[in-house]
């Protein structure tokens, strides 16, 4: 009988006999043997990622009322103070999404193999030719695929841009921020951001287009983590408990579970 | 309007002596005094030491340049309804050389700078209007038969400060917006040994000038700067955060369009393009006109004049967020996001359906070889 690494007997599944039953099989293919649990996603990143998504859901609904309030109010201006309100939220949730960001940086360096910078950016020989062997996959041209258990090299440079717009973002927010305090620490020290992109209406500019850029990347993200899950190696549930389920004896580009086990 | 030259301040007297000989009562001065310190962000303590200072002026000698400008902001100091000390002060230190007000003209107009330069050498404050072309040899713009470069290196060599007035002397103004055909900088960008007090704005508020004169004289340094070397006791805040509509925008109150009722309301022009959150600016405290009105006031949005590039960076003037350059004007940031959103969108629809397609064709996908210590590629597809 095949086990687990953990040590818990497995059986091999059933699979439905029939045309129905081929088109519902799991397309991955027919699971085979026994699977192992690989632990990817540690807890400060599992928390930091829902902090993140929870403030840019946030940041995104307010910064388009900043931007061009889509309700206005028509008592008395002692009587309400909707606007105000909406820009404590995106302030709250801005700073919020700016600790998730630290909390990141630092991770690119204390995390495991999958969490550190060179699995988050496309910098290495490997992932930069398979980057383009993915391209080709995923553009149905190349129908070999390319298997990777963290993130393979598209997600890479998904989640590079994600974080070069975030720090882009964050800057140019503190910059706005500061201005409600020119004497205050925060406009002492992004004020240069201002001088950069000469003048605070082209910051302001900036902010506002960067914003944009979340709401393609979102659903390319939900899209691929989908796919990912139903076709290629598990996703979803990572990024909850931690971890996958992968077959074990297989290998992958950035893990090799059969040279650790047995 | 008081005239400069009808009772001339002697280079020896005293202010204090010299405004009494110009009818202005003690109480006057002092409010004037009171004022400033205000003005100057100074605890009400600080008034007396004012006064002291000023009462005790000797008459300093002002150079007074006008190079590549409208004259529109002498206009703008000079020509008020009613006279305010701080005003008969703009215009009897003006004196020496100031070349829109002097009788003179020709050769002895320019003997009297040169004069003026070389009597109080090293002791003159030399106040700047207008900007300074650099390009073909600076020969846009030419006074006396020079350029006004040269003048401007020539004055400033001696001078004990250079103030700077208005947005053209600040950073060059209409002339410098793109593609700023004249090549036309600021004071600032030529003069770099002596500290340069840009006095922004077009046209500046004359307050703010007479106060930087006025702490010069009290405290015999020029006032604290910001970054773009303006004084930081009037440009320390932006619009914004002074304004009277403010309590309509944090209500979510704005005008919509300059006709509709909210524009009658007197609510927020954030919508139509008021530029005062990015624009550092006393206007709505010392206001124009004698105090009367100012621009936000009279239902006007703010076109951020005080902040370097504003013809470039805060255009269109009745719109939130900078056109896109090379795309057009309709075509603003918002459209071009939305469709990137909904074409991404579109484009995973569409992918999403094609990789179905596939994997219905082929369930089992062959697969590189994975990589080094590989167990010889194997696949997750089923063993025949």
């Amino acid at each position: 009988m095949t086990q687990l690494a953990s040590g818990i007997p497995l059986e091999p599944p059933v699979t439905p006999d029939g045309p129905a039953g081929r088109i519902l099989q799991h397309p991955v293919g027919k699971p085979q043997g026994h699977y192992e649990w690989v632990y990817l996603w540690q807890l400060p990143i599992r928390a930091m990622h829902w902090v993140a998504a929870a403030s840019m859901v946030v940041l995104i609904i307010t910064g388009f009322y900043i931007g061009r309030p889509y309700f206005m109010t028509q008592t008395l201006a002692t009587g309400s103070f909707s606007f105000q309100w909406m820009r404590l939220f995106h302030f709250v949730a801005g700073f919020l999404l700016i600790a998730t960001a630290l909390v990141r940086l630092y991770w690119l360096v204390a995390g495991n193999k999958f969490e550190r910078f060179t699995a988050l950016f496309p910098v290495r020989p490997r992932d930069l030719k398979n980057l383009w062997r993915m391209i080709l996959h995923y553009s149905f041209i190349d129908r070999r695929e390319i298997r990777y258990i963290g993130h393979n090299p598209l997600q890479q440079l998904n989640y590079t841009s994600v974080y070069v717009a975030a720090v882009i973002m964050a800057l140019t927010g503190l910059a706005l921020y500061g201005t409600a305090n020119p004497s205050g620490l925060v406009w002492q020290s992004f004020a240069w951001v201002a001088d950069l992109f000469g003048g605070l209406p082209r910051v302001r500019l900036v902010h506002h287009v960067l914003t944009w850029y979340f709401l393609v990347f979102i659903p390319g993200h939900i899209y691929f983590v989908l796919r990912s899950d139903l076709y290629e190696v598990g996703n979803l549930s990572s990024i909850i408990n931690g971890g996958k389920f992968v077959e074990a004896g297989h290998d992958y580009i950035d893990h090799n579970p059969s040279a650790t086990t047995t | 309007m008081i005239v400069p030259h009808a009772i001339p301040w002697a280079p020896d007297q005293e202010l204090g002596q010299y405004l009494e000989q110009r009818g202005v009562s003690r109480r006057g001065f002092l409010r004037f005094c009171g004022e400033m310190t205000a003005v100057l962000g100074l605890a009400s303590n600080f008034a007396p030491r004012v006064a002291r200072a000023l009462e005790t002026m000797k008459r300093p000698s002002v150079i007074w340049i006008s190079l590549q400008e409208c004259t529109g902001c002498t206009e703008s100091i000079l020509r008020t309804a009613e006279p305010t000390i701080g005003d008969l002060l703009l215009d009897v230190i003006s004196l020496d050389f100031q070349e829109n007000l002097m009788a003179g003209a020709g050769d002895a107009v320019e003997d009297a700078m040169h004069a003026a330069m070389k009597e109080n050498k090293g002791k003159y404050v030399l106040v700047v209007t207008g900007s300074i072309p650099i390009n073909e040899d600076g020969f846009y713009t030419t006074v006396a038969g020079r350029p006004v470069r040269e003048i401007l290196e020539e004055t400033a060599k001696d001078a004990a400060a250079v103030v700077a007035v208005g947005a053209c002397a600040h950073w060059g103004n209409v002339q410098a917006a793109r593609p700023n055909p004249t090549g036309a900088v600021g004071v600032a960008d030529i003069i770099k040994d002596k500290p340069v007090v840009n006095i922004a704005g077009c046209p500046p508020i004359g307050d703010v000038i007479t106060a930087t004169l006025v702490h010069y004289v009290t405290f015999g340094r020029v006032p604290e700067l910001d970054r773009e070397g303006r004084p930081l006791f009037a440009y320390g805040a932006k619009i914004h955060d002074q304004c009277p509509r403010r309590a309509n925008y944090d209500a979510g109150q704005f005008v919509e369009a300059f006709d509709d009722a909210a524009a009658r309301e007197g609510y927020c022009l954030y919508h139509v393009g008021c530029k005062g959150p990015s624009t550092f600016s006393p206007c709505p405290i010392f206001q124009w006109n004698t105090r009367t009105s100012w621009p936000i006031g009279a239902g006007h949005p703010c076109i951020g004049c005080t902040e370097r590039g504003f013809w470039d960076t805060m255009t269109p003037f009745y719109g939130r967020l900078p056109d896109i350059a090379g795309i057009g004007v309709e075509k603003t940031a918002d459209i071009i996001g939305a469709v990137a959103a909904v074409g991404a969108t579109a484009g995973i629809l569409g992918h999403a359906a094609l990789t179905g397609v596939s994997r219905m064709r082929a369930r089992e996908l062959p697969q590189y070889p994975n990589g080094p210590g590989s167990s010889g590629g194997a696949s997750n597809a089923p063993k025949a």
